[in-house]
């Protein structure tokens, strides 16, 4: 590691603490409110159970994770997951207890070092998803901005549960689009613009005010001068079309909605599926987070993937021990704590404290937050994401690293993020393979004399081209193969050989080897 | 097959290689030559310069011998020498000796082999220079180790001798003269002498060159 990064440790408070961590830490928790509900919507769960992996997010894993900047809560990516386990498990009592487990798991990966695996996704893959989640954002939240929207649940999915997807949603909700949603949309997204600018950034008091918050004020304010005013076009309650938490009355109630898990179901096999497969899939979530987080930091910080597993485990072991949804690291609100310029990680504690705090006394008062405004600072962190420069650049590094982006991206926006990542995957790694397997063989000839020699170590993807070159050798020739630029021959590769010394009995050509035998053992 | 053959079918797969590569490799190559270094070494079948070094044809201008030695009446090599040094304007020159070095071996010995005898003789010439040091090695490997590593220093010594290397010196400010052994049972290179521009040998060893506007004097 370069010594001018040092790797992420905690930093304590200070001015700097004050002026962009507390601020980021707000945003990040606006936009994570409704995240947390809309994902617990649609992973059939209670709806506090997103609330509650969102504040364990935010102060257990903000505490203890790797990173700096990235955040933790409910995913939308597991969320098909968790609507499945629960169905299958039949109480939600039996998926915490998964969610106990996987945190176990999800600790001792952690433990074992398998961190590792994030630095074998490929770049392009990363900056694909970047730029994917930028898209799916700005389609996603475009219902929002306009006002119609009753689900918010399958926010990072293309098909959603009601039976709308993405694109037929746009549609649905131009249609019914709400002139206050809009009036409310587009006077927050000039707000976000124009902070942008230069003229107003000229101001020190720009750079100590998160846009964001001045949007969600404006949005608010516009939307009760609406209902005074022009009762018409404003946004209610009943269309859903304002934030909406649980009311609490007291922390004894609170604590009375907490459900926690089954220890008798313990032997069920299908627990350890479940909490298995959660301790995976959320794991390569939050190693894909992470690495794409470290991405945007502008301090470009390593962060250390085993902690951050470590971190996650304790996460989903106390989010599964008081109710909560399972938790991953995730890039919306990560993204979103960037960019409202958070530095250290006490704007993820923050977050967490708000949600903590937001659940207990505020819900009367952030009621009243129209989902059109959020939706703007969403539109605005996508196209930060998604921008054209992000392509432009791609598509000038040449079609191996553009084809695995763009794959990445197309299928991210039209399936989800972790069968979109596998596309990009597979993309990459044809690339990765098709590299590796060109020109592997050479083959000269003399006369009647040939050479085919091996340029690298040869396996079984080399065995096509291996096949096909060695046709070329003409019947009553002489072939020396030469293996001394390899350190590694697979048996697979001597098989093909052999098998061709049968054959060249039979047409007469004279074989001999050249540093070719005995390199079946990997050396190190 | 016959083993020449086998050089052959080499030779093309090797231009393969180049031309995957560079494709212009030997146009480039066919203009001309601009190596920065001249390598005198032995002619030893193991110790070839461009390999061990990792460097690509037209980086090293180079000269073998039995023994890489250094001899004032070698036309052969002093050719070699002035072209480097005056047309080619080499920035170092490197005498590479090796381990295990046939030539100083039989220089140790009594060993009767004609016409060689001559050439060896320079050998036991810095064998009996050295031979008080030589003498006191009771191990006769280590003996051998050390005569190999003196005859390097000496060829440089030899080098800096010549009076077409002062006047490079003065003229150019290089080359940069390097005594180097190869290792043979481990294949590293070491360092046992380097002498800077400008470094001069013994003081009946040193020209003058009233041409040179007067900068006669040793700076």
């Amino acid at each position: 590691m370069d010594s001018s990064t040092p790797s992420p440790q905690t930093r304590w408070p200070s001015p700097a603490f004050l002026q962009r961590d507390l601020p980021a830490g707000l945003v990040v928790f606006l936009v994570a409110l409704p995240l947390c509900l809309g994902i617990a919507l649609a992973s059939g769960a209670p709806l506090l159970s997103g609330i509650i992996a969102g504040i364990i997010g935010g102060l257990v894993v903000g505490a203890l994770s790797g990173s700096e900047l990235s955040v933790s809560g409910p995913a939308a990516g597991l969320a098909v997951i968790v609507l499945a386990s629960i169905q299958k498990l039949g109480a939600y009592e039996t998926f915490a207890l998964a969610v106990v487990l996987s945190g176990l798991i999800q600790f001792g990966l952690g433990m074992v070092r398998a961190g590792g695996i994030g630095d074998f996704i490929p770049n392009s893959v990363i900056k694909g998803m970047l730029a994917a989640i930028g898209l799916v954002l700005l389609l996603k939240q475009l219902p929002h901005a306009l006002g119609d929207d009753r689900d918010f649940e399958g926010d990072e999915a293309f098909q959603q549960p009601d039976q709308l997807n993405t694109f037929s949603e746009i549609w649905a909700s131009i249609q019914a689009a709400s002139p206050g949603a809009i009036l409310i949309s587009v006077s927050s997204l000039a707000i976000l613009l124009l902070w942008e600018t230069r003229r107003v950034r000229r101001f020190r008091w720009a750079g100590m005010i998160p846009p964001a918050l001045v949007v969600v004020m404006l949005g608010t304010l516009i939307n009760e001068a609406l209902i005074l005013w022009q009762p018409a076009w404003a946004l209610t309650q009943a269309r859903q079309q304002l934030v909406q938490l649980p009311m609490v009355g007291s922390a004894g109630e609170f604590f009375a909605l907490f459900q926690f898990p089954r220890f008798t179901d313990i032997t069920r096999g299908a627990v350890w599926v479940t909490a298995v497969t959660i301790a995976i899939v959320g794991s390569l979530e939050t190693l894909l987070c992470l690495e794409a987080t470290d991405k945007l930091d502008p301090e470009k910080r390593l962060s250390d993937p085993n902690r951050e597993l470590r971190a996650q485990g304790v996460g989903n072991l106390v989010s599964g021990l008081v109710g909560g949804l399972p938790i991953t690291s995730v890039i919306v609100r990560s993204s979103a704590n960037v960019y409202a310029g958070a530095r250290t990680r006490f704007s993820t504690l923050v977050h967490g404290a708000m949600l903590l705090l937001a659940v207990l006394f505020l819900s009367r008062w952030l009621n009243h937050i129209p989902l059109a405004a959020l939706a703007a600072i969403l539109i605005a962190v996508g196209y930060k994401l998604a921008s054209a420069k992000v392509f432009i650049q791609m598509w000038r590094q040449g079609i191996p690293q553009f084809l695995p982006f763009a794959v990445t991206v197309g299928a991210i926006v039209a399936t989800d993020l972790l069968k979109g990542i596998a596309c990009g995957l597979m993309v990459g790694i044809f690339f990765v393979m098709r590299s590796n397997n060109h020109a592997a063989v050479t083959v000269v000839r003399d006369g009647n004399d040939w050479m085919l020699r091996f340029n690298k170590d040869m396996s079984f993807v080399n065995k096509q081209e291996l096949k096909r070159r060695l046709r070329e050798v003409p019947e009553g020739s002489r072939l020396i193969v030469n293996g001394t630029k390899a350190l590694y021959v697979d048996r697979d590769v001597y098989e093909t050989l052999e098998e061709f010394e049968v054959s060249a009995r039979f047409r007469k050509i004279e074989i001999e080897y050249h540093d070719v035998l005995g390199k079946e053992a990997i050396r190190r | 097959m016959e083993n020449y053959r086998r050089l052959l079918l080499n030779n093309k797969a090797w231009v393969e290689d180049k031309l995957n590569v560079r494709p212009d490799f030997f146009t480039r190559h066919s203009l001309s030559q601009k190596p920065q270094f001249l390598w005198i070494g032995c002619s030893d079948s193991r110790v070839p310069a461009e390999e061990i070094t990792g460097v690509e044809p037209g980086d090293i201008f180079v000269h073998r011998n039995i023994a890489n030695l250094v001899i004032h009446t070698d036309f052969n090599m002093l050719s070699v020498v002035q072209y480097a040094v005056e047309v080619l304007g080499v920035s170092d020159i490197i005498v590479c000796g090796h381990y295990g070095c046939g030539g100083v071996k039989t220089a140790l010995s009594r060993q009767h082999l004609g016409l060689i005898n001559k050439w060896l003789r320079h050998i036991k010439d810095v064998y009996r220079l050295h031979a008080a040091e030589l003498d006191a090695i009771a191990d006769e490997q280590q003996r051998n180790e050390r005569l190999i590593e003196l005859n390097v220093t000496e060829q440089v010594n030899h080098l800096a001798e010549l009076s077409f290397v002062q006047r490079a010196w003065k003229t150019k400010g290089h080359p940069m003269l390097h005594g180097w052994i190869y290792d043979i049972h481990t294949g590293y290179l070491k360092q046992v002498k380097k002498v800077d521009p400008g470094q001069l040998p013994h003081d009946i060893y040193v020209y003058e060159f009233p041409d040179l506007d007067g900068e006669n004097e040793v700076s």
